[in-house]
């Protein structure tokens, strides 16, 4: 099974909430990001657009981190599909963040080792999957979801059912896939 | 995705090894109710409390950072008396409580016999623990001025919706309505009451329209269907003509208005003799007449509806108006109390912590300070008018000013100003977690316990009637006490011990639940009470002096402004000099001047900036993300600028100015970022008595 995030942007209001859930339940010090809320904007006086998007590892299918890493610490799990990583493996070298597409590895400054998001199975503090991950259970708009991908396909599926109703296709697929070359640069 | 049977909270403590707590988070004035985790006398997790309706289980970024207050190394944790002459940045030293209860009361007693107790003013941000020192410094001592600090935030909003609604403060039926018309208002970034926050969000799902007015393109103008960017100072403008338009076109809900509300028809032709047409208004706005008649086409006909404002239509010379002006679209509509509307929210029955019997309470002889100073209508002090009291004894002389969670040094307009007032004062006391900006004017500081550590009950801010307990978690930090701690202490040097009886703060808690329907031992269990939303009040009689809607105000006129809202230039305009206007936004992960010295909050903006139009960046030679002097008639600041397309051509928004640059509060907070508030001179709200901080012209030039 592969476990994932459903994002939908048209509910994030970039209160940043999920990014200080996460550091606080898997107490992460200052400086790493598990996650970040970043703004896209695009458009000139006064047609502006803007669209936020809650940015985390994504757990990929073909981790490209986990091709690179030199030393074979990270891991895949055969039943739930979460990328890990093994701190007693890691050197820190950092080749894992070139080759994620979303800047997910963040290397902290004090353990000098790398880390990420886990979908909050740090060890001691395992929120079992049934439960909302910590960033999920905080969002005061309900923008994120975790579970199994085919179930959260569903979710996409009707959702993406229902713009073809309304507007026909230029409705734009809310999960987040390469957000930014549809969108614009970062700000 | 999976159905869950244990509570999630419960589970989560078990993982986290703590106890849970029903408490409140009372970071910002939500109050949202929440799960404190506990483990060894330490907070490590919170959550929102999920059965309340306020927050639905979630929470903001700086409520889920406020753990970091019960573990600040800069907390105060000892009294502090200042050892340094005033008229330099206070120098303290350690006392007891003893002798800092000592030294108030007879401060306080001097005050008295020789200026009377109108001489002493107190001030806070909102909190019903506030109660406590109101019944010792205001019942007890005498002192009419027992205020809090709205004319700093949404005085204009408050006094509009009194006058108009006569409601202090309704809340949004979001998710009931089809139309929404926000002005200056950006709920979902700076406002977060979180249960809005999702119905506005959910509305919009099921097709709600939203349309937002602001310079600014905000957090809530990013959601909106329509953004409409209108000039700095000119919301009475389009609403008057809007209302032109729906009166004109008899769009009026004539039926409501017959039953519910008063000047119906003098105001209609105070409109025409005015000449308030949308035609009128393009200019004065920057919006097309024809999107100014469409609009009210669209209000008047979608129902139900909603026209809201908060702080941004407030901020100007003519603020008190454009609220009224924006009110007033509700009520010509019919729109007032219905499901999707404004709601005229009940209030729980919570009652009094201590009862002074009326032999016992002082008397002053001078009226109240805002009325004294000629702003009979104000519904708070008009606090930028309180230096004049201080330093030039007008309307009367101000001898003692109190601080609870409040900074007026930072938040205040004419930073300079405000520091000669503190100075002037017989006896500053600050009541504060931090050694703040204000703090260090005053003569002594004590520290206050966190909403972690102490117990409190007040009004929650959800759509019915709602009483919300707040409980101790951890042990206070260092000899922090709380307010009901601190009031009796200096009570009992008074010899008015006997008035605060309580030796554990149930005691006072059982007086304040006694006429909700639970008991306080279920108030703890569940951390909150809510009763039945209400609607369809307005027949029943609202706050104003006609006990109906009042689009023609009696108290406007009795007190000599026009009965109707009219639209006036802002008191002051950019020109070849100043060419851009100063404007204020808000950020959604701090809080006023609290959350500074949070380091969670800090990495994800530790640094405020100023805004800028492209058109104008390029006129004035501005990079995006360089630093920039700023620059008024009276002051200038050095801050990063950001170069946007979302913001009206001819104005500047600095986020936050009010919160940032520090140079006192604590390590994490100091020399971060900008403060903006002394580039501004003093304009006062003639009718309301609000701070006008939009009221201020800039250059802006490459540092």
């Amino acid at each position: 099974m592969q476990y994932a995030f459903y994002f939908d942007h048209q509910r994030c209001v970039k209160c940043h909430a999920c990014e200080i859930a996460c550091k606080t339940w898997n107490e992460i010090d200052v400086g790493p990001r598990w996650r970040e809320v970043v703004k896209l904007e695009s458009g000139t006086f006064p047609n502006v657009k803007a669209m936020n998007v809650s940015m985390a590892c994504m757990h990929c299918g073909d981790a490209p981190c986990r091709t690179a890493c030199p030393v074979s610490a990270i891991s895949k799990s055969p039943q739930n599909g979460i990328v890990t990583v093994d701190p007693n493996k890691c050197i820190g070298c950092g080749f894992c963040a070139w080759a994620c597409p979303f800047s997910a590895p963040q290397i902290s400054s004090t353990v000098g080792k790398m880390e990420k998001c886990n979908f909050c199975q740090t060890p001691g503090k395992e929120r079992p999957l049934d439960m909302p991950r910590a960033c999920e259970e905080i969002c005061p708009t309900g923008a994120i979801i975790s579970g199994p991908i085919s179930e959260l396909a569903t979710i996409n599926r009707e959702k993406a059912a229902g713009r073809l109703g309304s507007v026909g296709m230029q409705g734009l697929p809310a999960l987040m896939l390469d957000a930014q070359s549809r969108f614009g640069t970062a700000t | 995705m999976t159905a869950r049977t244990e509570p999630l909270g419960s589970r989560l403590a078990t993982i986290k090894g703590a106890k849970l707590v029903k408490s409140f988070c009372y970071t910002c004035p939500w109050q949202c109710p929440t799960e404190v985790f506990v483990r060894d006398g330490r907070v490590v997790y919170t959550k929102g409390n999920p059965e309340s309706p306020n927050n639905i289980g979630s929470r903001c970024s700086k409520g889920m950072a406020s753990w970091w207050i019960t573990r600040d190394p800069d907390r105060l944790h000892y009294p502090m008396l200042r050892t340094n002459p005033k008229g330099q940045p206070g120098k303290f030293k350690r006392i007891s409580w003893d002798e800092a209860f000592s030294f108030i009361a007879e401060r306080l007693a001097r005050i008295r016999d020789r200026w009377g107790p109108e001489a002493v003013v107190f001030t806070c941000h909102h909190d019903p623990n506030t109660s406590f020192y109101r019944h010792l410094l205001g019942d007890l001592y005498g002192s009419p001025n027992m205020y809090t600090h709205t004319s700093g935030c949404e005085q204009d909003r408050r006094s509009a919706c009194l006058t108009v609604l006569g409601h202090v403060f309704p809340m949004h039926d979001f998710a009931n309505s089809r139309y929404v018309i926000l002005w200056g208002m950006n709920m979902l970034g700076a406002n977060q009451a979180l249960w809005e926050s999702r119905a506005l969000i959910e509305a919009k799902k099921k097709g709600c329209k939203l349309v937002v007015v602001d310079p600014n393109f905000t957090e809530t103008a990013q959601k909106a269907d329509e953004w409409i960017p209108i000039q700095p100072g000119s919301d009475g403008a389009m609403a008057l003509a809007m209302c032109k338009v729906i009166i004109d076109e008899n769009l009026a809900d004539q039926e409501f208005i017959a039953a519910h509300a008063e000047g119906f028809d003098g105001f209609r032709d105070h409109l025409r003799a005015n000449g308030y047409t949308p035609e009128w208004a393009e200019p004065i706005t920057g919006i097309k007449a024809g999107t100014i008649a469409r609009l009210a086409r669209e209000f008047a006909s979608t129902k139900p509806a909603m026209s809201a404002i908060f702080k941004g239509s407030g901020y100007y010379t003519n603020g008190a108006d454009a609220g009224r002006a924006c009110y007033i679209l509700d009520v010509i509509c019919g729109q007032v109390d219905k499901p999707g509307n404004l709601n005229l929210k009940d209030w729980a029955p919570i009652g009094a912590p201590v009862i002074i019997p009326d032999d016992a309470k002082g008397k002053a002889t001078r009226p109240p300070l805002h009325v004294a100073m000629g702003y009979s209508l104000a519904p708070d002090l008009p606090n930028s008018r309180l230096p004049d009291a201080v330093l030039d004894g007008k309307p009367y002389p101000v001898k003692a000013v109190f601080v609870q969670a409040t900074n007026p040094v930072m938040s205040d307009p004419n930073r300079d100003r405000v520091l000669q007032m503190f100075r002037g004062l017989e006896l500053g006391v600050a009541l504060e977690l931090f050694m703040s900006e204000t703090a260090l004017e005053c003569d002594i500081v004590l520290p206050e316990t966190s909403f972690y550590e102490h117990a409190e009950i007040r009004q929650g801010m959800w759509l019915g009637p709602e009483a919300i307990l707040c409980q101790p978690c951890v042990p206070p930090v260092g000899e922090a006490k709380p307010s009901y701690e601190i009031a009796k202490g200096i009570a009992e040097k008074m010899g008015w011990g006997k008035y605060f009886p309580y030796q554990k703060w149930e005691d006072w808690a059982e007086l304040m639940v006694k006429g909700l329907p639970i008991s306080l031992a279920e108030l703890k269990e569940k951390g909150f009470w809510a009763g039945e939303v209400g609607y369809n009040r307005v027949g029943k009689g609202v706050g104003t002096p006609s006990g109906r809607l009042e689009i023609r105000s009696k108290a406007y006129a009795d007190a000599g402004f026009n009965p109707y809202p009219v639209y006036s230039p802002t008191a002051v305009s950019p020109d070849k000099q100043f060419p851009l206007r100063l404007t204020h936004s808000k950020l959604s992960m701090h809080c006023n001047i609290v959350t500074q010295n949070n380091p969670l909050l800090m990495e994800v903006c530790g640094e405020n900036w100023v805004e800028i139009n492209s058109s104008d960046a390029r006129r004035y030679g501005i990079q995006d993300g360089s630093y920039v002097h700023l620059e008024s008639p009276k002051d200038r600041i050095r801050i990063k600028a950001k170069v946007v397309e979302g913001l009206v051509p001819g104005c500047v928004s600095v986020r936050h100015g009010h919160g940032f640059g520090h140079w006192a509060m604590g390590s994490v907070a100091r020399g971060k970022g900008a403060h903006s508030n002394n580039l501004m001179d003093i304009h006062t709200n003639p009718i309301t008595g609000a701070n006008c901080y939009n009221e201020c012209k800039v250059r802006v030039i490459p540092a």
